[in-house]
């Protein structure tokens, strides 16, 4: 049971928090703005592992450079997916329910055709590849230089969103979208500025990338995780959703420590289950004026 | 007794023709076919009850698939093949009852991604136990023969097509429908929507169950990866959005085209079959949200209209 205290599980455990809490962070923004339910969230990510992998391979451009790239195409995957798909969806005259199912058939779609023209072009094979892995040494705790990079990435670009919504002014009005969808319409706030935000995903996707394996499939579970991190942290709490992030990273790796791998999984299927059945409100909830 | 309407006279005559065709070309490439197309069929006239009916969309239905056969296997050997199969039937129902009361409190979207990560979950909790057993992959040996399980599924198909024409003639349908359209509403005028709900739950997992045991019967294994691949659900919603989930039409059209589709372009192309599922599913939802069958109602209706014009 010593392993458990170990610094090693616990700097690790703050890393897949970090990238969690990121990745939710973009979901947040996306869903808690346009009440999409987007379940190609995870798929751009997975665009995003793939540049850093090609520019990596190709033409030895570094991760860190790589996820700036990666950012720029998942924005715009993102904004063409609104602007192409939903943007009418959203003005239509059509009953707030009826969008909500159909984007998520939609979103369904686009997933699957992400996934398999990926899989396509790139064949279904899982890759790796190393990049930023010297091992950096902090005090009893040693990590490959790309997973301090994930860390400090993930955590600052978190914390940079927040501070830059809690104090501007496009952040207000983001975040009075979020919490008074309709009324935060009639006086006049434009949704289609938040279309970038995608772009998180994108440099998430790439450190992910370079710390795990890259597939086309990879991208699911990590809808999956956005989907339970923003209902821990609550909608449209993003600092919350940030901490709601570190705790499924500490429930998922000491979890597996616990056990075993092979249960991952299970752990994260069961926390989503659990969150869905006992806190459907929390998602669900339409804030009424008041 | 309402005399029955060509809604629903059409499906079964297809469903009984089809069965009474495949066997002539005397092949069993073609009974492989009509076993595949009946198990779809079987398949999206269940999913049809709770989510074309009610308006509850499974993005899981492959989970009581998946229990029907794992099911199945457990119990080769200590009794009949078909008890078996039977058994799984029941299980799958169980299962949908005992989860269907917390799981069919939620609504809307959140269903429909709750009833994805149940499966899922069902599915690696399936893969630990069998890891744990030191299994990987059950051999079935000595199933009935392709010929047997083609007709069994074709009951199947059948069965399937009678639940959902009977279901809309009695009261559920009709509680079933106003749930879907307005569910506060239904309740205040006292439908009891939570009874209606769960007993369409159950009833939609039941044939399910038969029909993922029929599939390991006829594959001569059962791993828990492939029972419970995600990949069958959303071929289940696909087929119900293409053909339409108003009436027991829709699924039979829905099957039909998407296995002809497959046959075709699976085994040599199956990244390009998934784009091309992905893209009707999209292009359905945007443009033809009552599938096919709705677009024949469509043509119907404008082509009376010009008629008496």
């Amino acid at each position: 049971m010593e392993f458990l205290l170990s610094g090693q599980l616990l700097v690790a455990a703050l890393i897949i928090g970090s990238i969690y809490g990121l990745v939710a962070l973009g979901l947040n923004l996306i869903y808690g703005t346009m009440r999409l339910l987007n379940i190609a969230h995870g798929d751009l990510v997975m665009i995003g592992a793939y540049t850093g992998y090609w520019l990596f391979t190709l033409a030895a451009i570094s991760p860190v450079l790589a996820m700036l790239a990666a950012g720029a195409l998942a924005g715009l995957t993102g904004a063409a997916l609104y602007f192409g798909l939903f943007r009418r969806q959203l003005t239509g005259s059509q009953p707030i329910e009826r969008i909500e199912a159909n984007s998520l058939l939609i979103f369904f779609g686009i997933s699957i055709i992400i996934q398999n023209l990926t899989a396509l072009a790139f064949t279904a094979s899982p890759r790796t590849y190393q990049a930023l892995d010297t091992l950096v040494r902090i005090g009893e705790v040693s990590i490959a230089q790309s997973r301090l990079v994930a860390l400090a990435v993930c955590l600052g670009l978190s914390a940079a969103i927040v501070l830059f919504l809690r104090f501007s002014a496009l952040g207000l009005s983001i975040r009075a979208l979020i919490q008074h969808r309709t009324a935060s319409r009639i006086v006049g706030i434009d949704v289609d500025r938040v279309q970038a935000f995608p772009f998180v995903l994108g440099l998430a996707g790439t450190l992910i990338g370079v710390t795990e394996q890259i597939s086309p499939f990879m991208g699911f579970p990590f809808t999956i995780v956005a989907f339970v991190v923003i209902i821990l942290g609550g909608l449209g709490n993003l600092a919350g959703g940030i901490a709601a992030g570190m705790v499924l990273g500490l429930i998922e790796t000491y979890g597996v420590a616990l056990t075993s791998a092979n249960l991952r999984s299970v752990l994260i299927y069961g926390v989503f289950i659990l969150v869905l059945i006992l806190r459907p409100e929390g998602l669900l909830q339409r804030r009424r004026l008041t | 007794m309402r005399l029955p309407a060509p809604r629903e006279t059409v499906p079964l005559l297809l469903v009984a023709a089809i069965a009474a065709i495949l066997p002539v070309f005397g092949s069993d490439y073609y009974l492989g076919v009509g076993f595949a197309l009946f198990g779809w069929i079987a398949l999206v006239q269940s999913w049809t009850i709770v989510s074309g009916l009610a308006g509850y969309i499974s993005l899981g239905h492959v989970v009581f698939a998946g229990i029907g056969g794992y099911v199945l296997v457990l119990t080769w050997g200590a009794v009949p093949v078909w008890a078996g199969a039977v058994l799984g039937a029941l299980a799958a129902g169980l299962f949908a009852l005992l989860v269907g009361l917390p799981v069919l409190r939620v609504r809307g979207p959140y269903f429909v991604i709750l009833t994805f990560g149940l499966a899922e979950f069902a599915k690696y909790v399936v893969i630990n136990i069998e890891n744990a057993l030191g299994k990987f992959g059950r051999l079935i040996l000595g199933g009935p023969q392709v010929e047997t399980l083609y007709w069994a599924m074709a009951a199947a198909a059948l069965a399937g097509t009678l639940a959902v024409i009977a279901t809309r003639r009695v009261r559920l349908g009709a509680g079933l429908a106003a749930v879907r359209e307005d569910e506060l509403a239904a309740e205040t005028i006292g439908v009891p929507t939570v009874r209606f709900k769960l007993f369409a739950f159950a009833l939609s997992a039941l044939l399910p169950g038969f029909v993922g045991a029929l599939f390991v019967l006829r594959t001569g294994y059962f791993e828990p990866a492939q029972a419970f691949d995600p990949v069958i659900s959303f071929t289940i919603v696909t087929m119900a959005i293409i053909g339409g989930s108003e009436d027991a039409r829709g699924p039979v059209l829905g099957a039909l085209f998407l296995v002809v589709l497959s046959e075709l372009l699976w085994a040599s192309f199956p990244q390009v079959y998934m784009i091309i599922l992905g893209a009707l599913l999209i292009g359905f939802v945007l443009f033809a949200p009552n599938g096919v069958a709705g677009l024949l109602d469509r043509l119907r209706s404008t082509g009376g209209a010009r008629a008496a014009t």
